[in-house]
Formats: structure tokens, sequence, C-alpha cells
């Protein structure tokens, strides 16, 4: 399957930081707001985003054996928590960059997160440079 | 939304143990997928970029995915309830070695809206529910 590299031309965007719209007057926020969508859909037209999705601001944290730790989280008003993200089907990572840089949230402190979709767990990824065939499955 | 977070457990584990884990989730992702339960999943590769400024005029390397924040991979769930999901989560095969699973509900539309319930809702009345639709797996 992967020959020369593990990475597609999937790349997924994570909207980070949830207050941007703090200070703004509901006429910027309006704006920004329609900007938002008009670019989102002007990339799902392009054929260029292939889904996306705002996330509600809160919810849980599970860890732990059996995941027996379930904490609030992440915190609903941060700079690092995850807003919503876009899936991207784009010919590289630069096209992901560009396409990332015209968020109209960045102006207003949000920020970006550009993640390649890998076609491999890095985990098996890394398991077959550990033990080259050892591994059932993992060249599946 | 699952967002799978610390992607250097498996740092340790012999061959073995590594087998019987990874063996576990695949297991464990093929019942729910029988299920119908998964809308899309992917896992993350180990680099990115971080896109800050107006006009996204900086870019950085990042984030570093060997910390326990780092985002791994994640999954779309269909879930009947917040506890169904984070039922689901807490039955995620890799939480004995160290990773979090962030449970996050998926919305409609932007939440903005409800925070300023004064701005118009023209961008997502009616389309909203095919404007924001699940990616593909």
């Amino acid at each position: 399957m992967s020959t020369s590299s593990e990475t597609t031309a999937d790349y997924l965007l994570l909207f980070r930081g949830n207050i941007w719209d703090r200070g703004l007057s509901p006429a910027q926020i309006q704006k920004v707001v329609a900007d938002w969508m008009a670019w989102f859909e002007r990339l799902k037209t392009e054929g260029k985003c292939l889904g996306g999705h705002p996330l509600e601001e809160e919810g849980k944290v599970v860890s732990g054996k059996q995941g027996r730790m379930v904490a609030d989280g992440p915190f609903a008003e941060s700079k690092e928590a995850i807003g919503g993200y876009f899936y991207l089907h784009v010919a590289d990572e630069n096209e992901a960059i560009e396409i990332a840089r015209q968020c109209p949230g960045l102006e207003y402190g949000a920020v970006v997160e550009v993640r390649s979709v890998a076609d491999v767990c890095s985990i098996k990824q890394r398991a077959m440079e550990y033990s080259p065939g050892q591994l059932a499955g993992a060249t599946a | 939304m699952l967002l799978f977070r610390g992607g250097h457990w498996d740092r340790g584990l012999s061959t073995d143990e590594l087998q019987h884990a990874m063996d576990k989730v695949m297991t464990w992702f093929g019942r729910l997928n029988e299920r119908g339960k998964i809308k899309g999943a992917q896992p993350l590769s180990g680099h990115g970029r971080v896109i800050s400024g107006t006009d996204g005029r900086f870019v950085v390397d990042g984030p570093f995915t060997e910390t326990k924040e780092a985002v791994g991979g994640y999954l779309v769930l269909q879930a009947d309830s917040l506890d169904d999901a984070i039922g689901v989560a807490q039955s995620m095969p890799t939480l004995r070695y160290g990773i979090s699973v962030e449970v996050r509900p998926i919305l409609a539309q932007c939440p903005i809206f409800q925070r300023h319930p004064e701005l118009v809702r023209r961008a997502t009345d009616g389309a909203g529910e095919q404007l924001w639709v699940a990616a593909a797996a």
C-alpha cells in the first residue's frame, strides 16, 4: 500500500482556541462567522474539503485502566482547546498550509494545526521498524 | 468525536505486548465498525504545522507528538448519548498504556451562536445540517 510514504494527501485542520470572539462587536463576530462558513463552502465546492464539524465546547476526558477516570474537559475557555476541524483532500502539505492561512479566525487569535492523515498508524510503523516482519498484520 | 491523546504509549513494551495490544485495538475497532458506530476514523502522522497570526503569518513545526497532550488520531462516533460515547471511550484497549481519550459532542452549528444569541443565523439556517457533514472514513 504505502511503499514510498506513509501519508496520503489528506490533512486535518484542527482549529484551536475558543475565545477569539472576546471583545469583538456582534457585527465583527457576524462577519467572522459568515466568512468562515463561506470559506468552508468554497473549499467543499472545490473538492478540497470533504467535511468538517464544530465541536461542543465541553466534553469529557477518559483515562486510566479500563477508563476508570472520567474528568470534565477540556476547559471551556482555552487557547489550546480544539473547537472544530476540517478534513482536507489536497495535493500536498503546502496547499494544506495555504488553506489554513485563509482561516478567518487567525486575525483574532485562533490557531490552526495542520496534521497529515496517516494510512498506517505510527505505532504500527514503529513496530515494523523495531522488528521487521514480526508483527502480524502490521503490513495491512 | 473521540480524540486520542498521547501517541507514544508503545514505548517500553515488548514485541509480544505490542502485538497483543494492537490485536486488541483492531478487534475493538472491528466490533464498533460492525455495529455501525464509526462514521470516520484516521490516525494522524507524527509531524505537522501550527499556523497563527493575521493572514497566517506564523507557520511553525508542531505539535510535539511525543507529548501526552498531542492528538494522535480521531474517531467520529455514532453514539446515542454522551454517556454512550464515554462508554465506548472507556473500552479503548490502550488506555492502560497511558493514552487518554477526549470525548467531544459534534455540533450542527458553531457554538458561537449559543454565546451570542443576537447574531443573525442565516449562515446556518436550514442548510446547517448539510453544511457540516462528517468526513468519510
